[in-house]
């Protein structure tokens, strides 16, 4: 318990007073672009993704709509997982190549024509007709499309940092492959999904503390665990067709 | 000289500082240090250089001043504009975070500002940097409970008066503040939007108006309130000293300056839990409840910049008042300074 204390305040004893900055401030000199690993980064101590974890896993709880709350869980307790995620990519000739040229699914990067000449059925249209029901409309359900995926801020490794971006914005091909709305059952459904293939920890907890917040008459949950395509071959493969 | 700032994306980009501004910082003589990103700074003022007859300097040398902005560095120009920004993004879960932040004591902080106040009834309130309006609600609910009382006590000693006329001194009482009045300025249009959504929703019409304003320019006559406050705004002033000065000028002769802010905490073990609390759960709680963990950040960055008691009551003397002094509250975590305006400049 004393070693573990010891290890959780070391990072704030790095600074004893003096001309540096305040105890409790370590990493805050570093993060006006002189430390920053990718634009985005907010460089925390240990301690304070502790509490980021607890806090947006709460919050999440609280208030399903706070998607951003989910976002930091993931990027707060995945790291160990996103590490296996982004070994299993490297051994994998498609997912190394996506590692390397690291593409990006936005509104801006889909071609919107070439889906929309892709035969009836085919995962691309079934896409397309998917972005279509829920960026256009909102019908009631959250509002979502490939640009509003918060970028990662909390994790302290660039090529992680990529992983766990990489894996929310194929979150939506998810939902057209596995046609669930984007409510909160359908949602929940993704996630017991994405909690099997990935392992996320932000996931489990998902799918296991979701389903609190489904009322009784929603039914219960449909089974997720289906082998199919495994995430991380979508993480490496057929989704980079369909940006270039 | 390579500097780091964050640009207006919010990315961060090199500059290079202007050789004219180290001219600028040695002529000036005022205790400038340079502010290196990362670096505690006591003693530095916001403050541009005055002549001789305390008129500003020409805009061309301002242009490559500099100043903090929480631990960063950025111009001055930038500064109000990211203050800006900070306060439009925080104004609704502004009070929900002040709660969280300080646990409910900022209430009784700002309890105790109005208590040393002691407003009467007729009492002229600016409140600066009051955007969502704690301090301009707590000096009218104040000022109505005086005014009730002196009233009762008026007629409890009219003791020969018949019910009628009693009734009726009660009926024909319109205004139940007794010409008090507050003008709630502040620069930020959100802050001021939600001040006015709370004062509809608690029923606070009367004595009470909402001015968009700078403090460093603000937008009344000289001599014209009897109290001035300024509730943890004026660390975010770009030129303290001009707000400072403002502040003297708006005042009536007699009038009185009351500032409650943030500064250094006095107690050494309290100061040290107080610096992890802040640098490591503030910004948290931020991003958790407001989804802002950035403007958390500059909000206890911004508390290390200010200057100590000490140096700030300084600071007010300088802008001429007279009988300054500071009462610590919680160990020195908040301070409250006076001063009066005693002769008319």
């Amino acid at each position: 318990m004393a070693t573990l204390l010891r290890r959780v305040l070391r990072p704030l004893c790095a600074f004893p007073g003096g001309p540096g900055p305040p105890a409790g401030v370590p990493f805050r000199a570093v993060s006006h672009g002189t430390g920053l690993l990718y634009p985005e980064h907010i460089p925390t101590s240990v301690l304070q993704k502790v509490l980021l974890a607890a806090g947006s896993a709460g919050m999440a709880l609280y208030d399903p709509y706070r998607h951003d709350m989910v976002a930091v869980l993931g990027e707060t307790t995945g790291r160990r997982t996103l590490k296996v995620l982004r070994d299993q990519m490297k051994r994998d000739p498609e997912g190394a190549q996506i590692l390397q040229e690291r593409p990006r699914i936005s509104l801006s990067t889909l071609d919107m024509g070439k889906l929309r000449s892709l035969p009836e059925g085919s995962f691309g249209r079934a896409y397309l007709h998917f972005l279509d029901v829920n960026v256009a409309s909102g019908r009631g359900m959250t509002r979502v499309s490939p640009d509003t995926r918060a970028p990662t801020r909390f994790v302290d490794d660039e090529e992680l940092a990529y992983v766990i971006q990489r894996y929310r914005e194929i979150h939506d091909m998810l939902h057209t492959l596995l046609g669930m709305p984007t409510n909160i059952l359908g949602e929940i459904v993704v996630k017991w999904f994405e909690a099997v293939q990935t392992g996320l920890p932000m996931c489990v907890l998902s799918a296991l503390f979701g389903p609190i917040r489904l009322s009784a008459q929603a039914g219960g949950v449909p089974r997720a665990q289906d082998p199919g395509s495994s995430v991380f071959s979508l993480l490496c493969g057929p989704t980079g067709a369909y940006n270039c | 000289m390579l500097r780091y700032v964050l640009s207006d994306s919010g990315h961060p980009t090199v500059k290079m500082a202007a050789p004219r501004s180290w001219a600028l910082w040695s002529f000036c003589g005022c205790g400038w240090s340079r502010a290196v990103s990362g670096c505690r700074l006591p003693g530095l003022r916001s403050s541009s250089p005055r002549g001789p007859l305390g008129a500003r300097l020409l805009s061309q040398e301002k242009e490559a001043t500099e100043t903090h902005f929480g631990f960063e560095t950025v111009s001055e120009e930038e500064k109000g504009g990211k203050v800006y920004q900070v306060f439009e993004s925080v104004a609704k879960k502004y009070d929900v975070m002040n709660d969280m932040m300080s646990l409910g004591i900022h209430r009784v902080w700002k309890d105790l500002l109005l208590w040393k106040m002691r407003p009467f009834p007729g009492t002229q309130l600016l409140d600066v940097a009051g955007g969502t309006g704690d301090i301009a609600f707590r000096f009218l609910n104040y000022v109505q409970a005086q005014h009730q009382r002196t009233q009762k006590r008026q007629l409890r000693a009219q003791q020969n008066l018949s019910w009628e006329e009693i009734a009726r001194k009660y009926q024909n009482e319109e205004d139940s503040l007794g010409g008090s009045h507050v003008m709630v300025c502040d620069i930020n249009k959100e802050m001021l939007k939600i001040g006015k959504q709370k004062a509809r929703a608690q029923g606070y019409k009367a004595g009470l108006a909402w001015i968009l304003g700078d403090a460093e320019e603000l937008p009344f006559d000289d001599n014209k309130f009897d109290v001035y406050t300024i509730a943890f705004g004026i660390r975010n002033v770009t030129h303290i000293d001009q707000a400072l000065q403002e502040a003297h000028r708006v005042l009536k002769p007699g009038g009185r300056f009351l500032c409650l802010e943030f500064s250094q905490v006095n107690n050494p073990l309290l100061s040290r839990l107080y610096d992890v609390y802040s640098f490591q759960v503030i910004p948290v709680l931020g991003e958790v409840i407001a989804g802002d963990w950035k403007s958390y950040q500059y909000l206890v960055e911004s508390i290390r910049q200010f200057p100590s008691q000490e140096e700030f009551k300084e600071m007010i003397e300088d802008a001429g008042f007279q009988k300054v002094t500071y009462e610590n509250l919680t160990s020195g975590i908040v301070a409250i300074h006076s001063g009066f305006k005693l002769y008319l400049r």
